[in-house]
């Protein structure tokens, strides 16, 4: 049929935002400060053209600010582009902002029908579709009480099934897919992949690479503006994640470059007999007869960074200084992920290494063999404790490390696995 | 053209919106939907004492001569106020979400429309009740007449909330424009002891001819003027013109000035 029809064409377009640096919108100060009023103005789109089969899903990628999120309000019409046009054919439908005109105090039902009235739906194709909205909100018991009643995860589910159940020809989404459980999630996503089917044609901006490649045809990566690259979501991904790799780790190095000097003076501090009351101070206890003073972490080929890929090895440098003596000294490491979750914790004495005397300042290693720890933060505490246990210098949140990766595996840690058929 | 066409798959938009506005304007207020009457009825009340009692100005059932021009001014000058922050009011909605943009004026015009309906069934019970009596064919014209002043409201209403937008200050100013407005308005007295010179003044002024007609259906008992009632129709479409072509054009900058 009409299978190559276009559906969205984007032509050309520019947008800047005048970013004010002193606005007055009041009559007086229009009139007295007319020369103040100063703005910047900043080119977000440079010239983006591409076109969308009808049918098709897109994925919109790309660094925070780089206009993906612009190019979608355009999209919408919430905002006109400088120059260029787009066309598009059909309903739009957005699952944008959920809940647009939501009232409190109002039902569920009352609401379903201002919000889908807000997309444009007359009373009787409400009609028509409230059953279905209902039942995909799951939320048949509570339909009829004030949405106020509602708690946060049932108010998204409402707002998602009325927008999802539009039937637009088009439909824009910008990091919806966080909505509700795990199991709400796959039953959204399960209805996605059925809009898609119907011929239903979707634009998504997500930073959630995984579910672009699940749901899209054609990834679109913009960067400063401008299109850099788009093609088959796996390879586009692929290109984008080693770029933003690199500029993290370029951007870490410049950082560590740029501390150097404070972290010497640190150092030179060192022999002070009152150490600095520091907020940092909570995340640290113990006796104090050492000190952790410095970590730094480097990759196998010697080169200090924060930034890993998952299977890399890291090897955590600690110099370390001590005031008296502690003969029975047992090193410790305690990695954590954003979610306060230990991934990993050891120490010497685990490992039957025979404890250390610690008498003068020195450095203590280790290195870590393929850390198969996905991507994401992770905090790492490090410790120094005596034999029996008692804490010298516990050192929570001592270092943060971020592990990034191409693949799109979940969960904590990769496994190392292969299938059989 | 499209716009129209546009408007109209949102009429649905524009009802909930109105119905949300009527319901939810007095809500948590003991009296609740009643203050859509009693706020009119005690203007009347100070009006008649100072027009009847305090500076006289002898006209015959001054209450309902007042009463009857009154309740279309309070729709004017609502739709004028309260729609020209409207659109301000909605910047969530806007920010956010694509519709037409005009719905918003209208549905603040239409809810204050909506209430001006309703504040005639207190009209109706004061003529009923007082004897005055209705002529039934003048009464044919009354929807006439209301229309216009509606086309009329909304054209004023989709200038101010679109200017608003850019221009904060107009909300306040609006407040002492509605008021001089109303004086300049033969609301409270008779056109004919207006001087003169101000004459060409109120006859430019597009409700003039609106209340006139307004006072001629129901407290003259009359069908009104054609050529006055044509008037304000031409009025009131050349404003409306002038509205959307002023609301588009400053629509399309919405979401970045709020």
């Amino acid at each position: 049929m009409a299978q190559n029809e276009i559906a969205i064409d984007v032509n050309n377009i520019t947008k800047s935002f005048k970013v004010f640096l002193d606005k007055g919108s009041q009559l007086k100060e229009r009139l007295l400060f007319r020369k103040r009023s100063r703005y910047e103005e900043r080119k977000v789109l440079r010239g983006i053209s591409f076109q969308v089969k009808k049918g098709e899903a897109i994925g919109l990628i790309g660094h925070n600010g780089c206009g993906k999120s612009t190019t979608l309000k355009l999209l919408t019409k919430i905002m006109y582009p400088d120059s260029g046009t787009i066309t598009m054919k059909g309903r739009v439908s957005s699952l944008i902002e959920l809940g647009a005109g939501f009232h409190p105090d109002m039902s569920g039902r009352e609401n379903i029908y201002t919000n889908a009235s807000i997309f444009g739906l007359t009373k009787k194709e409400i009609d028509a579709r409230l059953n279905d909205i209902v039942s995909f909100s799951e939320l048949e018991e509570f339909i009829d009480n004030p949405v106020r009643t509602y708690s946060s995860g049932m108010y998204m589910r409402l707002a998602f099934s009325v927008a999802i159940n539009v039937d637009a020809d088009i439909l824009l989404i910008d990091e919806i897919l966080a909505v509700g459980d795990a199991n709400f999630q796959a039953k959204c996503f399960n209805k996605l992949r059925e809009i898609k089917a119907h011929g239903t044609t979707i634009v998504i901006v997500s930073h959630s690479l995984g579910q672009i490649e699940q749901i899209c045809d054609r990834s679109i990566w913009i960067h400063e503006g401008l299109i850099r690259a788009e093609g088959p979501p796996k390879e586009i991904d692929l290109e984008y994640l080693d770029f933003m790799g690199q500029k993290l780790q370029e951007s870490t190095r410049k950082e560590l470059e740029e501390k150097q000097p404070e972290e010497q003076e640190d150092s030179g501090a060192e022999n002070e007999p009152e150490e600095e009351e520091s907020p940092e101070e909570k995340k640290r206890w113990g006796s104090g007869a050492a000190r952790i003073k410095r970590i730094k972490a480097y990759a196998s080929d010697g080169a200090e960074q924060r930034i890993f890929r998952t299977g890399e090895s890291i090897l955590f440098r600690l110099d370390y200084s001590v005031k008296e003596k502690v003969p029975d000294a047992v090193f410790g490491i305690g990695i954590f992920n954003r979610d306060g979750v230990q991934c990993y914790g050891t120490n010497t004495r685990i490992d039957k290494l025979p404890e250390f005397s610690l008498e003068k300042s020195g450095t203590a290693e280790i290195s870590l063999d393929r850390v198969e720890l996905l991507p994401g933060e992770y905090l790492i505490d490090f410790a120094i404790e005596t034999g029996d246990g008692i804490p010298v210098d516990y050192f929570r949140e001592a270092y943060k490390i971020e592990m990034i990766s191409n693949t799109g595996d979940v969960g904590v840690a990769r496994i190392a696995h292969k299938w059989n058929f | 053209m499209n716009t129209i066409k546009e408007l109209y798959a949102y009429r649905q938009m524009i009802a909930s919106l109105v119905k949300k506005d009527l319901r939810g304007r007095y809500k948590g207020s003991v009296l609740g939907f009643l203050w859509t009457f009693i706020n009119p009825l005690l203007q009347l009340v100070v009006y008649t004492v100072v027009f009847s009692y305090i500076l006289k100005a002898n006209i015959d059932r001054y209450y309902l001569y007042l009463f009857v021009a009154l309740i279309p001014w309070i729709f004017f000058s609502s739709a004028l106020t309260v729609g020209a922050s409207s659109v301000v009011a909605q910047k969530d909605l806007i920010k956010k979400i694509y519709f037409p943009r005009m719905v918003i004026p209208i549905s603040y015009v239409t809810s204050c429309f909506v209430n001006m309906l309703l504040c005639f069934i207190v009209i109706f019970a004061v003529i009923l009740f007082t004897g005055a009596g209705l002529n039934p064919l003048a009464l044919l014209t009354l929807p006439i007449v209301m229309a216009v002043e509606y086309v009329m409201a909304l054209g004023i209403a989709l200038i101010a909330s679109a200017v608003t937008v850019y221009f904060r200050d107009l909300e306040h100013i609006l407040g002492i424009i509605s008021m001089m407005w109303m004086y300049m308005t033969p609301i409270m007295y008779d056109k004919s002891i207006v001087p003169e010179r101000l004459l060409p003044v109120f006859n430019l002024n597009p409700m003039t001819h609106v209340i006139e007609c307004y006072r001629t259906v129901l407290y003259n008992k009359a069908v009104p003027d054609l050529s006055t009632l044509l008037f304000a129709a031409g009025l009131g479409a050349a404003l409306l013109v002038v509205g959307c072509l002023v609301f588009n054009k400053l629509q399309r900058h919405f979401a970045e000035e709020l």
